[in-house]
C-alpha cells in the first residue's frame, strides 16, 4: 500500500514537473514602451496568447527607463528579455555594436520604405522592424494667419516675415525646441535645408558654412520671435503653450498633431489649427522623416522561435492598420496606400507624410553610438545662437571645437569615416 | 503691550510669507491634480475651476496604484525593520567600543553612488533568480536605511551615560540584556528619527527599484512614470500620483516631527 502511494506520488510529481517545464518553454518576456503603439499591443496580447498558446509577460516602461533597463540587462549578460521596443536613432547603433540585436534573416521587409530601412540595417542584415515614423512639420494658427492676412510660409524667408508680423507680447510668432540637446532633432531639418549635415559618412561636419548658417537662422528666429525662456524649452513646454494659444507657429515632429487638435487637451479650436509641410531652405527642402520606434529580438533570448512569432504578430499589417486608425503614423508603406484606412486618418498627416516620405532625410540627429554626448555638444551651439539672436561672433569657433570633440568620440568607437 | 502686538503681527506675516513661498509648488501640484488637462495648461493659471476627480480615478482605478502602494510599503517596512535589527546592536557596539573605522566603513556604503552597486547586484540577483522579488528590493533598500540607522543611533547611544547599563551589569545582567532592557527603552526618539528618515528615503528611492523590479514589485516612484508616455505627458495624472505618494510621507513626518528634531539635535549637540 505504502509503496503504491509512493509510486503514485512520484508519477504525479513528474507529471507536474513536465507540465511545468512545458509551460516554461511556452513563455516569453516582452518589454514595451509607454507609447500609443505599445499600449495597443498590450491590449491585444490576450488575442495572441489564445491563438498561439504562448504566454506573454509584457511590461511597459517610459522610454528612458526602458533604455536603462535594457542596457543593464544586456550588459550583464543575464537578460531574460525576448522581444523589446527600441529607438533606432537613439540607441540602435550602440545596441548593434554591442551585439544585443538578433539579426532578422527570415523577416519580410518588402513593405518598408528604403529610407526607413536604412536605420534598421547594418551591412547586409536587418536587426529591427520599424514600427512608427514621424516627420517634421509646421503647425500654425489658421485664425491668426487670416487676421494678419498672410499665407502659410513655404520657405524660410516667408517664415521669418510671418513670425515678424505676428509676433507680439501676448503671442509668440514662432516656437521650436530651444533646450540644448532636445533641440538638435528639430534643428536637423533646418541644417538639411541650408545644405548642411551633422555627420557626413562618419565625420562630423556641422561646422560647415551651411550648417552654421542654419544654426544662426534657428537662433535668430527663436531669439527674436520665440517665447520667453525658450532655451529651457523642449516639446513638453512648447506644446502646452501652443495648446493655450500663446504660439502662432511651431516646427516639430508630426507626432504631436493628435494632441493639439484634441478638444480635451487644447484651448485652441481644432479648426484653427493648421499643419503644413516644413518650409524650404535656401538649398532644398528635405525635412527629417525618422523611424522613432522599432521592435527587435534580443540576441540573448532563449526562446527565439517564440520571440519571432510574437514579433511577426506585433508588426503585422492588421495591427498596423489598427494603429493608423488611432492616429499612430505607422512605418509600413501599404497602410498609407489603403484608401479605407486613409479615409479615417487626418488629411494633414497624409499630405505632409507623402511629401516627407518622398523628399525627407531618415536621420534627425548625429547617427552614432555616443549620440547623447554629441547632442549635448550641438545643443550648446543652439543655446549660444538663441541667446545672441543668431549673431554670435563665436559660433564658428565653437562649432569647430564641438566638431573636433564629436570626431574624437567617433574615433574612440571606431565609427570615424565609416558609413 | 502694543510693541508685543506689532512684533507678533510681524512674526506671523513673515511666517505666512515664507510658508507661501515654500508651499507654492506643493499647492500648485495639489490644485493641478484636480484640474483637467485644458485647465492645467491655461494661462494665466485658473484660480477658480471646476474640480474633477478624473485624475485620481486614473491613479487608483486605471493604474492600480494600490498595488504599488503595497509594494512600496512592504519594501519600506521590511528594509527599515531589518536595518533596525542589524543596525541597533551595531550602533551600540560602535558607540561603546569606539569602533570609528567600522562606522566610517558603513558610511562609505552610503557615500558611494548607488548606481555603482546596481550592475553587480543585477548579476547576483538574476543568477539567484531573485529578479522582481521583494527580497532583492528589501536587501537593496537596506543599503539606504542601514547607514542612517547606524549613524543616528551611534550618536544617540553616546548621549546615554555608561553608568546606566553598568549598574545593571553590576546587578548581574549581561551586556545584551542591559542593552535590551535599559538602553533601548531610553532610545525612543532616536529610533523614531532613524525609522522615519530611512523609511522616507526608501519610499522615495527610484534607482534601485527601476532596475531590480519589474511589473510585480514595481514601487511608487517608478509607477509615476506610467503617466509619461512617448511625446505625451498626462500632467493631471502625474500631479495626482505625486499627491498620493507624498501623503503618507507627509503624515509620517508630521506625526513624528518633534521626535525627529529632538533625535537629530541630540546627536548634533552632544555627539
Amino acid at each position: 500500500m505504502r509503496k503504491l502511494q509512493v509510486t503514485a506520488l512520484a508519477v504525479l510529481s513528474s507529471l507536474c514537473l513536465s507540465t511545468n517545464a512545458m509551460a516554461q518553454t511556452k513563455e516569453i518576456r516582452v518589454l514595451l514602451a509607454n507609447h500609443p503603439y505599445g499600449d495597443l499591443l498590450k491590449a491585444a496580447i490576450p488575442e495572441f496568447e489564445s491563438a498561439t498558446g504562448i504566454k506573454v509577460n509584457a511590461e511597459s516602461l517610459q522610454e528612458g527607463q526602458l533604455t536603462t533597463k535594457l542596457t543593464t540587462e544586456f550588459a550583464t549578460r543575464s537578460s531574460s528579455v525576448d522581444v523589446f521596443m527600441t529607438r533606432p536613432l537613439q540607441e540602435g547603433k550602440m545596441f548593434y555594436k554591442n551585439g544585443w540585436y538578433e539579426p532578422l534573416s527570415s523577416f519580410d521587409f518588402s513593405d518598408y520604405p528604403k529610407n526607413v530601412m536604412s536605420v534598421a540595417s547594418f551591412g547586409p542584415k536587418s536587426y529591427l522592424v520599424p514600427l512608427v515614423t514621424e516627420w517634421q512639420v509646421l503647425y500654425y494658427r489658421k485664425d491668426v494667419f487670416k487676421d494678419a492676412g498672410i499665407k502659410v510660409p513655404a520657405n524660410f524667408t516667408e517664415l521669418e516675415a510671418a513670425a515678424k508680423k505676428i509676433n507680439s507680447d501676448s503671442l509668440a510668432g514662432f516656437a521650436s525646441r530651444g533646450k540644448g540637446a532636445a533641440a538638435v532633432t528639430q534643428l536637423s531639418s533646418y541644417v538639411y535645408n541650408y545644405g548642411g549635415l551633422y555627420l557626413d559618412n562618419g565625420v562630423a561636419v556641422f561646422d560647415s558654412k551651411p550648417a552654421v548658417e542654419a544654426t544662426r537662422f534657428y537662433g535668430k528666429m527663436l531669439g527674436n520671435y520665440g517665447p520667453k525662456g525658450v532655451t529651457s524649452m523642449s516639446w513638453e513646454n512648447i506644446m502646452p503653450l501652443f495648446q493655450a494659444g500663446k504660439v502662432a507657429m511651431w516646427t516639430d515632429a508630426s507626432v504631436f498633431y493628435g494632441q493639439i487638435v484634441d478638444p480635451a487637451k487644447t484651448q485652441v479650436a481644432a479648426e484653427n489649427v493648421g499643419i503644413a509641410n516644413f518650409p524650404a531652405g535656401p538649398k532644398m527642402n528635405s525635412p527629417f522623416i525618422v523611424t522613432s520606434w522599432g521592435i527587435a529580438i534580443s540576441k540573448q533570448s532563449k526562446n527565439k522561435e517564440l520571440a519571432l512569432k510574437f514579433l511577426e504578430w506585433a508588426t503585422s499589417k492588421e495591427l498596423a492598420a489598427k494603429g493608423m486608425l488611432t492616429n499612430i503614423t505607422m512605418a509600413r508603406s501599404s497602410v498609407w496606400e489603403d484608401k479605407a484606412i486613409l479615409a479615417k486618418v487626418n488629411p494633414g498627416l497624409v499630405e505632409t507624410r507623402a511629401y516627407a516620405a518622398k523628399n525627407g532625410n531618415p536621420l534627425d540627429r548625429p547617427y552614432m553610438s555616443a549620440v547623447g554626448e554629441a547632442r549635448d555638444l550641438i545643443g550648446e551651439l543652439v543655446i549660444e545662437s538663441i541667446n545672441t539672436k543668431g549673431e554670435s561672433a563665436n559660433l564658428e569657433k565653437m562649432a569647430k571645437e564641438k566638431v573636433a570633440k564629436v570626431n574624437e568620440m567617433l574615433q574612440d568607437t571606431g565609427e570615424y569615416g565609416k558609413q | 503691550m502694543n510693541k508685543k502686538l506689532v512684533s507678533n503681527i510681524l512674526f506671523y506675516v513673515l511666517v505666512t510669507g515664507i510658508a507661501l513661498i515654500v508651499l507654492f509648488p506643493f499647492l500648485w501640484m495639489l490644485s493641478s491634480s484636480f484640474k483637467t488637462q485644458v485647465d492645467i495648461i491655461s494661462w494665466p493659471p485658473k484660480l477658480f475651476f471646476e474640480p474633477t476627480l478624473r485624475n485620481y480615478q486614473k491613479v487608483f482605478e486605471e493604474q492600480d496604484f494600490l498595488k504599488y502602494f503595497l509594494n512600496s510599503t512592504i519594501v519600506g517596512v521590511a528594509s527599515v525593520g531589518f536595518s533596525l535589527i542589524l543596525g541597533l546592536p551595531a550602533a551600540y557596539s560602535i558607540a561603546r567600543y569606539a569602533q570609528k573605522k567600522l562606522a566610517v566603513f558603513i558610511l562609505l556604503a552610503r557615500l558611494m553612488p548607488g548606481i555603482s552597486f546596481l550592475v553587480p547586484w543585477y548579476i547576483v540577483f538574476s543568477r539567484l533568480d531573485l529578479m522582481d522579488s521583494y527580497v532583492a528590493l528589501i536587501l537593496s533598500h537596506m543599503l539606504i536605511s542601514l547607514p542612517i540607522v547606524v549613524w543616528i543611533m551611534t550618536t544617540y547611544f553616546n548621549t546615554i551615560p555608561r553608568e546606566m547599563e553598568e549598574s545593571a551589569m553590576v546587578d548581574g545582567a549581561t551586556r545584551q540584556y542591559a542593552f535590551y532592557a535599559i538602553i533601548l527603552p531610553l532610545s525612543g526618539p532616536g529610533i523614531i528619527t532613524a525609522t522615519t528618515l530611512s523609511f522616507i528615503f526608501s519610499w522615495n528611492n527610484f534607482m534601485f527599484s527601476q532596475v531590480l523590479s519589474m511589473e510585480k514589485t514595481k514601487t511608487l516612484p517608478i509607477a509615476v512614470y506610467n503617466f509619461l508616455s512617448y511625446a505625451e505627458v498626462d500632467w493631471g495624472g502625474v500631479m495626482a500620483a505625486a499627491v498620493a505618494i507624498m501623503t503618507p510621507a507627509i503624515i509620517l513626518t508630521m506625526v513624528f516631527q518633534k521626535y525627529v528634531v529632538k533625535g537629530l539635535t541630540m546627536g548634533a549637540v552632544k555627539g
